[in-house]
């Protein structure tokens, strides 16, 4: 028979954050969870042979889609919206993006996603991602080059 | 020596306790005087039948001890676990909170981050696309690259 263990409160941190663990994955999975947007601002020009650092991990895609010489990321935007909430996200150049979570199902997320110039709707697009997928958003130009908004969902 | 003096000394001289002349003085009396003799023989056999009895006695209320003596050693083995044991149970929280920090970095990364990107998946459906003022483009180069949405604003590329 065992002894009775004589400081029964020692595994009481340990076990609330196994629960804590527990509930954020269950929250996280849940298809009405928040989402993180995550929108890093790039523009890419044949001004020189320039990498960002930050875009080191996504160099070969890049490369392989574009042929740009020069890719630098002017701006990095993060925000966590709930479903039906609706982030606005400024960009260089009077543009503006506007990203709104929407209703999904499983452990997509989906995105009705609005790139403005001014008055103008340059883009609306609903978009189906997994939880940490990227889409990238391109095109409008800017300064001797081209934005490119590379957009993730968690 | 008289035999009333000797039998005063004499359990003292059993037991060892007497100044060396006066176990001589003991002794040389016990070799001349039979009743003082036998009164030691005596004694010494009382006093080895009583270290008999006790040595039993102890022995017995050993066994009895024996098991609530065994539980009391495997206590004190218990408690005195070896050092990196104690210092898990002790520090258990430590690590538990930092990998609740490493998945909270993770999964909710601050604002303004440099950090790279590390996309789990490209795989994105577009269920629609439109604009007012431009042409967009939907390009897929296949997998293991992102889908990509291209405005083309006033014809240019």
């Amino acid at each position: 028979m065992g002894r009775p263990d004589p400081h029964p409160g020692r595994c009481l941190p340990a076990i609330a954050l196994i629960a804590l663990l527990l509930f954020a994955q269950i929250a996280m999975a849940s298809p009405d969870a928040p989402v993180a947007i995550d929108v890093g601002v790039v523009v890419a020009s044949h001004e020189g042979p320039t990498m960002d650092p930050a875009l080191s991990s996504i160099r070969n895609q890049l490369q392989s889609m574009f042929n740009y010489s020069s890719y630098r990321m002017v701006d990095r935007l993060n925000r966590t919206l709930s479903v039906g909430e609706t982030g606005d996200f400024g960009l260089p150049g009077g543009r503006s993006m506007r990203v709104t979570p929407v209703p999904s199902k499983g452990n997509k997320v989906r995105l009705a996603v609005q790139v403005m110039e001014a008055e103008r709707n340059l883009l609306t697009t609903t978009l189906g991602l997994s939880r940490g997928g990227m889409v990238i958003v391109g095109g409008p130009s800017y300064q001797k080059g081209v934005l490119i908004l590379i957009i993730s969902a968690e | 020596m008289d035999c009333t003096k000797t039998r005063e000394m004499i359990q003292d001289h059993i037991d060892g306790c007497l100044p060396p002349d006066a176990a001589e003085a003991i002794r040389g009396h016990l070799g001349a005087c039979l009743p003082c003799a036998a009164e030691e023989g005596e004694l010494r056999r009382v006093g080895d039948m009583l270290r008999l009895w006790s040595a039993v006695q102890i022995g017995e209320r050993e066994r009895k001890l024996s098991p609530l003596w065994t539980r009391v050693r495997a206590g004190i083995e218990e408690r005195r676990e070896p050092g990196l044991a104690r210092l898990l149970r002790r520090w258990f929280w430590v690590p538990a909170a930092a990998a609740v920090a490493v998945v909270a970095l993770l999964f909710y990364p601050s604002d303004g981050t440099r950090a790279p990107f590390h996309p789990k998946s490209f795989d994105v459906t577009v269920e629609s696309l439109e604009s007012d003022t431009a042409t967009v483009a939907l390009v897929d180069k296949g997998e293991g690259l992102p889908r990509v949405i291209w405005i083309i604003e006033n014809g240019k590329t």
